[in-house]
């Protein structure tokens, strides 16, 4: 085995090597960008979600909806004054 | 080999060696001026391939209540536009009417110019969807934030409304729409040769988002309002309204609506006339509301007292050449009660007793003739003269809330001082304005001479007083009825135009609330307690309990008498299905029925069928199945 092995053959192997492993990653930084990027949109689509979502649960929760759906699904009617205890 | 054939292989290496210095030569002057007679140009061009910069878009801050309830938030939605030279002239029927327009309209935008043009903004993502669905050459979809304000007419007037441009054009939006607009971020990222970006972006400009609001409105309080105001515009068939609601101890405004209402989300689809906040923009002659002014500064002269006895001349009273009139004749009264009966005449001898400059000065440090510094663009001052300028006539009209003119917001700042025991507290809309506000409070009246207004408000709200329509079942209610006319455009008062207000502090032995109700043109009844002391009762009686403040209920046989909640639609039934256990079990108890359910959710089968026919002690079975 120590017939081909010579000091010389150190340095391209070397070289060869720190080739490899900067090609390797390169490789492994796209890879990772590529993620990031993907990760970035869906960070951004979900804040986007978040914006909507807020404006339906204002919309879905705005007191004239919430005063109209009582009076005419569950047949309520507003309370009087005395009829509300506060502990 | 001949010396001949020597010398032709020589001269064909010396041939090819010179073509071959000729084309290193041609070789080195081609790198000489890749590499330096072109060398900007051409790393420009291989930048420009490598990187790419994009527009990060900043969004637009949002508005919340005071209990951090969205107000007003952006959303990103696509827009339509074109390349219009590239639009193939046969496909444009199906873009027609695939946007909704006809085919002129469009062949006409299209042809206005050869580049960009946009046709149709901020549509729904589906009608997009469809759009580009078609596949149409010079077509794009660009992505643009749209503003919602999801309360609409409710916080309309206050809030104002967003332009397609992203600029805040009306109300808060516009006040603060430096602080609410964000600034777009540039990026520059390095592409590969599929257009990926490479790792290592840098921000050309940081993107800075639009910094968020928070006011100090309730959007409770405000739906309250808006709904009163609105039915009590309606049964009068008046043509406006607005109405104030104000925290006293700090000046926090809980609420500010006008009516008619505008959509903000919709804004196109109304009047400019109908975008403004009549709450600060239009100014009104507050009539009787002012009086308790008037009388805190007579008291706070020292010349009169609340027991002190006016003789308010039987109905009328020359003053110059001008005659002041009642509306109800009264003989003597003492202060308090020309505040409850409301006499013009006993506050005008007030105010000429003590003259023109201290009634000013009460006025002035009120809140009256300034603006309020809230930040809402469009605030009137109202209108006050200088005492200088008064002479008798002016001094007693004054007195009785003529010959000024006052914003719904400055009266409701005025109650507060009586609220606050004599101090008056700036009103303030943003929570990032609080501390600003409460520490800048001035003495307007000492605090003996507000609490003894505060007494007479009382009395005016009792069933002798002009107020009493403005008190809700178990609180105090201390408040004031105005009504005034309308001054006509031409000179003098509009005949049978008339102001209707009530403005008020509840509970008056412990203030939380300030409201200030103006109504518009009126066509039913004209006075104040007639029409703006319902409103306020009906915003009181429900923002109170809402606040946490309970009654005080001496006699507590009301609440036993509680009418039972609207259940006309269950009685007119025919048959169960598709009923709740609560709406069955109202039905059979309403009409005596003998109940026998089965399972939980919805009414699937009854026995027997026709549930009308029923009648008391029948037997009703019903079957719910989730």
């Amino acid at each position: 085995m120590r017939s081909w092995l010579r000091p010389w053959l150190i340095l391209p192997l070397m070289l060869g090597l720190f080739s490899a492993t900067q090609v390797w990653l390169s490789y492994l930084r796209y890879d990772l960008s590529l993620e990031t990027q993907a990760l970035s949109a869906e960070k951004q689509t979900a804040l986007k979600e978040i914006s909507k979502l807020r404006i339906e649960i204002a919309s879905l929760t705005r007191p004239e909806r919430l005063r109209q759906l009582a009076r005419t699904k569950l047949d309520m009617a507003p309370p009087n004054p005395m009829q509300v205890i506060h502990q | 080999m001949s010396q001949k054939q020597d010398v032709f292989i020589r001269r064909r290496i010396e041939a090819l060696a010179g073509l071959l210095a000729l084309g290193l030569i041609v070789l080195a002057v081609r790198a000489v001026d890749l590499q330096w007679m072109q060398a900007e140009k051409l790393t420009d061009l291989a930048e420009k391939q490598r990187y790419r910069q994009y527009t990060a878009l900043a969004p637009r801050g949002s508005i919340t209540d005071s209990k951090g309830r969205r107000l007003a938030e952006s959303v990103e939605i696509p827009s339509l536009a074109a390349i219009a030279d590239e639009v193939p002239e046969n496909r444009i029927k199906v873009l027609a009417k695939a946007l909704g327009v006809s085919q002129k309209k469009l062949q006409r935008k299209l042809n206005k110019r050869t580049g960009f043009v946009w046709l149709a903004r901020q549509v729904t993502p589906a009608k997009a969807d469809a759009v580009m669905a078609l596949n149409i050459p010079g077509i794009r979809k660009e992505m643009e934030w749209r503003r919602y304000h999801p309360l609409g007419p409710e916080t309309g007037h206050l809030l104002g409304f967003v332009g397609v441009d992203g600029q805040g054009l009306e109300g808060v939006e516009r006040t603060w729409n430096k602080r609410l607009t964000g600034e777009a971020g540039i990026r520059q990222v390095r592409r590969d040769a599929r257009g990926h970006s490479l790792p290592g972006g840098i921000w050309l400009r940081d993107p800075v988002p639009g910094q968020s609001i928070q006011l100090t409105l309730d959007s409770t309080i405000q739906s309250i309002a808006y709904a009163a105001l609105a039915d009590g515009v309606a049964k009068q068939q008046a043509i406006g309204g607005s109405v104030v609601v104000m925290r006293p101890k700090d000046g926090a405004i809980l609420a500010m609506v006008s009516w008619p209402g505008y959509n903000p989300n919709n804004f196109r689809h109304y009047k400019p006339g109908e975008w403004r906040n009549r709450a600060i923009t239009d100014v009104f002659e507050p009539g009787s509301t002012l009086k308790p002014f008037t009388i805190a500064a007579a008291l706070a002269s020292g010349r009169w007292q609340a027991d002190t006895k006016v003789f308010c001349e039987n109905g009328a009273m020359r003053v110059a050449d001008y005659i002041i009139h009642d509306d109800h004749k009264e003989g003597w009264l003492d202060v308090t009660g020309i505040l409850v009966k409301s006499s013009n005449i006993g506050v005008a001898k007030l105010a000429l007793d003590i003259g023109a400059d201290p009634l000013y000065d009460m006025l002035s440090k009120a809140g009256f003739g300034h603006r309020s510094h809230t930040g809402l663009s469009g605030e009137s001052p109202g209108i006050i003269l200088p005492s200088r300028r008064w002479g008798p006539v002016e001094t007693a009209n004054i007195a009785f809330g003529q010959g000024v003119a006052v914003t719904p917001l400055q009266l409701a700042t005025a109650f507060s001082v009586l609220a606050n025991g004599g101090l008056f507290i700036p009103p303030y809309l943003f929570m990032d304005q609080k501390q600003s506000a409460t520490s800048a409070f001035v003495r307007v009246m000492p605090e003996q001479i507000s609490n003894q207004v505060m007494s007479m408000l009382e009395y005016a709200t009792s069933t002798d007083g002009t107020g009493s329509k403005a008190v809700p079942t178990g609180y105090r209610i201390a408040g004031k009825t105005g009504t005034a006319q309308k001054p006509n455009p031409k000179g003098g008062y509009s005949r049978g135009k008339y102001n209707a207000v009530f403005a008020g502090v509840a509970p008056a032995d412990d203030p939380q609330l300030v409201i200030v109700v103006v109504v518009d043109e009126p066509k039913k009844s004209h006075y104040g307690g007639q029409v703006a002391a319902p409103i306020f009762r009906h915003i009181a009686e429900s923002t109170l309990p809402y606040l946490g403040i309970s009654t005080h209920m001496e006699d507590d046989t009301a609440w036993r008498t509680m009418p039972v909640a609207h259940q006309a639609p269950v009685l007119q039934a025919k048959n169960l299905y598709g009923m709740s256990m609560r709406e069955v079990r109202g039905f059979a108890a309403q009409r005596g029925l003998r109940l026998h359910v089965h399972g939980s959710g919805w009414v699937t089968r009854q026995t027997p069928l026709n549930s009308i026919s029923l009648k008391q002690g029948d037997e009703l079975e019903v079957w719910l199945n989730d």
